[in-house]
């Protein structure tokens, strides 16, 4: 009796304890949602959180400049200003799902078929070609990007959507590999031999046994991979340049839009919740396998 | 069974859309990469946009299609881009180091005479020489900026009766005069991420081209003198009679370091003005409240940093990018060529923030009186230097003269602050 009320007390501390760690990390991203409805001078001349001072300064203006293009002023030939819309972000979004999706995609097909192999196929050099994998994973990436844009650039992959889904899936890979490896390798040795004795071959096992069981490990690596790709800024410049901005995606083009100078940060907030859409469907809708899957490879013994 | 059809299915549909989506993707690159002349620079948004109609005036007059791109990550991109053999046809240097150094390597095609032509006949000397290495010219320059210039909330300045001062002796009257109304004269703001401190280097520079002349000055950015020397000493003391005093300064020391270079405007347009002298370049116009921006001409008044030897004149220092060629490809030379000509500025004038140093400009074509005034004085200057920060090495042009400037503010003695910034020179 007297265990039970200590442990309920030290429960509810626990919970209290949470909810405050709660509190405290969504703090930033609160006033980033206020930040992203108050127009220009009032983010550059007071806080989010003195916001209520100044009802009249909240607008949708900032969503409308990112979502329809923003507001320029230019210069004609004929000697006279013009106002014009700059690009949208929509555009951008496409062409982040474009480069997204594959480069999730082909590093997963390729990383669960390597990870079987080197679990349970027997071949020369398997620990040698696994333990080059692994060591891969300690090489940046930044020091590749010459090599591969001259390589790129003799085979007229520069500036392709197929060329960036190359790039992402190498740079994921030996991470791909080596969590599926963990997942794969901890499967029951039994489960594999009785279909092998039911007359399964290599392939059989791996898509019908192998990758269904997988599937927390995958998601995880799903999950991942799809936040970095999202999020990525430097491959993208890198591989994607030299198109005009029609093949810009979401980071780029949100790069631009604050301008030269940065004078237009105040589009960044409102951009921000926007390219945070898709990451948030994506997480939420994979989430369930994620807690399974971080745990993947974990208790390999 | 019906699970296995429904994986069947999703692998049908991917293996039917990753060829689909890919061949868009080449099919858009290909038909553009035959005729497309590629710009690519670090200015972004809306001065992207500006620029885009400098380049359509091209394209509709010559047939080809020029096309620019802009990237925050400009100055890494290049040289990665410059490696690896697949740069631009045409890039925007900020640095005339960066020319130099791709000179140097081979990788910039010599400006063809057509457009040396137009640079010697529509452009003062130094800009030649900006954009030359070893004797062969490979830079134009089209829009620049000059940074000599002082702001004043002009409404309370006239106010008060103040006046513009047209010499060092007259802007320490009015400093004078200012804080003996109850006022602080300057605004000023170091804060930039990592580059804080590029604002006092501004200064000194101003400083230097003041008060030990354009033949020192290029001395001292060529390491020809040492960065300790007795002339740049000087040129601190001038600064440090108006930092070190906290009646001078808005906020004193601390405030010049935290605030951002971008938010060191705003106290001028507080009422009554927080402050009412503001040095700075003629972007910062940018920077300035929205609703001054739409009033420019009534609001804001600017006058040159005076000078302090009359015998320069009233000197002027700047920056701006060149445009240099990396390929030989029909059209290259064209568009650089038409760069020279005032008819490539007129849209970026109209639509402001810009200044040129083409000689046959028009003062009317500027889109405000104050950016027709800033162009004046540019034009008259008989020295012009381009930013000495960006012309030293970047161990001490973007390194230690920014945290040594800092460090000066902070209250370090002048001495220990030059002795530092001459060792960190790599030999």
């Amino acid at each position: 009796m007297k265990l039970t009320a200590k442990t309920a007390k030290h429960n509810k501390l626990i919970l209290v304890l949470l909810i405050f760690l709660c509190i405290v990390w969504s703090i930033p991203t609160v006033g980033m949602l206020v930040t992203s409805f108050r127009d220009k001078d009032a983010v550059s001349s007071s806080g989010w959180w003195q916001a209520y001072k100044t009802p009249s300064a909240f607008t949708l203006a900032n969503y409308d400049e990112v979502l329809g293009g923003q507001h320029f002023t230019v210069g004609t030939a004929s000697g006279s200003t013009e106002s014009r819309r700059g690009v949208s972000m929509a555009s951008a979004f496409i062409s982040s799902i474009t480069v997204t999706v594959p480069a999730v995609i082909i590093p997963i097909l390729v990383a669960a078929a390597a990870a079987y192999a080197f679990a349970w196929m027997s071949f020369w050099g398997r620990k040698l070609f696994f333990a080059t994998v692994i060591a891969l994973l300690v090489v940046p990436l930044q020091i590749a990007l010459i090599p591969i844009l001259r390589d790129y650039q003799s085979i007229g992959l520069n500036g392709t959507y197929l060329g960036i889904w190359f790039a992402h899936s190498g740079f994921g890979l030996s991470l791909a590999i080596y969590i599926l490896f963990n997942y794969i390798s901890t499967i029951p040795r039994s489960i594999l031999e009785s279909a092998f004795i039911d007359g399964a071959n290599h392939f059989t096992v791996f898509s019908r046994l192998i990758l269904p069981l997988s599937i927390p490990a995958l998601a995880s690596f799903a999950i991942f991979q799809f936040i970095w790709v999202w999020n990525d800024l430097l491959v993208a410049l890198v591989f994607l340049s030299g198109s005009g901005q029609k093949m810009d995606v979401v980071t780029v083009r949100l790069m631009n839009m604050a301008g030269t100078r940065g004078t237009e940060w105040h589009l960044l907030t409102a951009g921000a919740f926007i390219s945070m859409i898709l990451p948030l469907i994506v997480f939420l809708s994979l989430q369930k396998y994620f807690v399974r899957g971080l745990l993947a490879g974990s208790v390999k013994g | 069974m019906k699970r296995r059809s429904k994986g069947l299915v999703v692998a049908l549909i991917l293996l039917l859309t990753i060829p689909a989506v890919w061949a868009t993707g080449t099919k858009e690159a290909a038909a553009t990469e035959s005729n497309v002349i590629k710009v690519f620079g670090n200015f972004r948004g809306e001065e992207a946009a500006r620029f885009d109609e400098v380049v359509k005036i091209f394209n509709e007059k010559t047939g080809y299609n020029v096309v620019y791109e802009g990237s925050p990550e400009f100055e890494t991109q290049i040289l990665i881009q410059a490696e690896a053999g697949t740069p631009p046809d045409i890039a925007a240097l900020p640095q005339p180091g960066l020319m130099k150094n791709f000179a140097e390597k081979g990788y910039l095609k010599p400006l063809a005479q057509s457009v040396l032509d137009g640079i010697n006949s529509n452009y003062a000397p130094v800009w030649r020489e900006l954009g030359s290495y070893d004797g062969t010219t490979y830079g134009v320059f089209h829009r620049v900026s000059a940074k000599s210039y002082v702001w004043y909330p002009k409404k309370a300045f006239e106010a008060k009766g103040y006046k513009v001062p047209t010499t060092w002796d007259e802007l320490k009257a009015l400093e004078q005069q200012i804080i003996a109304d109850g006022g602080t004269p300057w605004s000023i703001g170091f804060e930039a991420g990592n580059a804080t401190g590029w604002v006092g280097t501004d200064w000194i520079e101003d400083l230097m081209l003041r008060t030990a002349g354009p033949e020192v000055y290029d001395k001292w950015v060529n390491h020809e003198i040492p960065f300790d020397d007795p002339a740049v000493q000087k040129a601190f003391s001038y600064f440090g009679e108006i930092i070190q005093d906290p009646k001078e300064v808005y906020g004193g020391a601390t405030n010049i370091l935290t605030t951002s270079y971008g938010d060191a405007i705003k106290p001028l347009f507080e009422n009554p003005p927080a402050a009412y002298l503001h040095r700075q370049a003629n972007f910062i116009t940018t920077f300035m409240p929205e609703d001054i921006q739409a009033n420019l001409a009534d609001e804001v008044g600017v006058f040159a940093l005076p000078a302090i030897d009359e015998q320069w004149g009233v000197p002027m220092l700047g920056a701006g990018d060149q445009y240099v060629a990396f390929s030989d490809k029909p059209g290259v030379m064209e568009f650089l060529q038409f760069l020279t000509t005032w008819e490539s500025c007129v849209p970026l004038a109209k639509a402001g923030g810009a200044l040129f140093p083409h000689l046959d400009q028009n003062l009317a074509d500027y889109g405000n009186p104050i950016e027709q005034q800033m162009a004046k004085m540019l034009m008259e200057a008989k020295v012009f230097r381009f930013d000495g920060s960006d012309l030293m090495p970047a161990e001490v042009g973007a390194g230690s003269f920014w945290t040594g400037m800092v460090d000066y503010v902070s209250g370090r003695d002048v001495k220990t602050v030059l002795s530092t910034i001459e060792q960190s020179w790599p030999q």
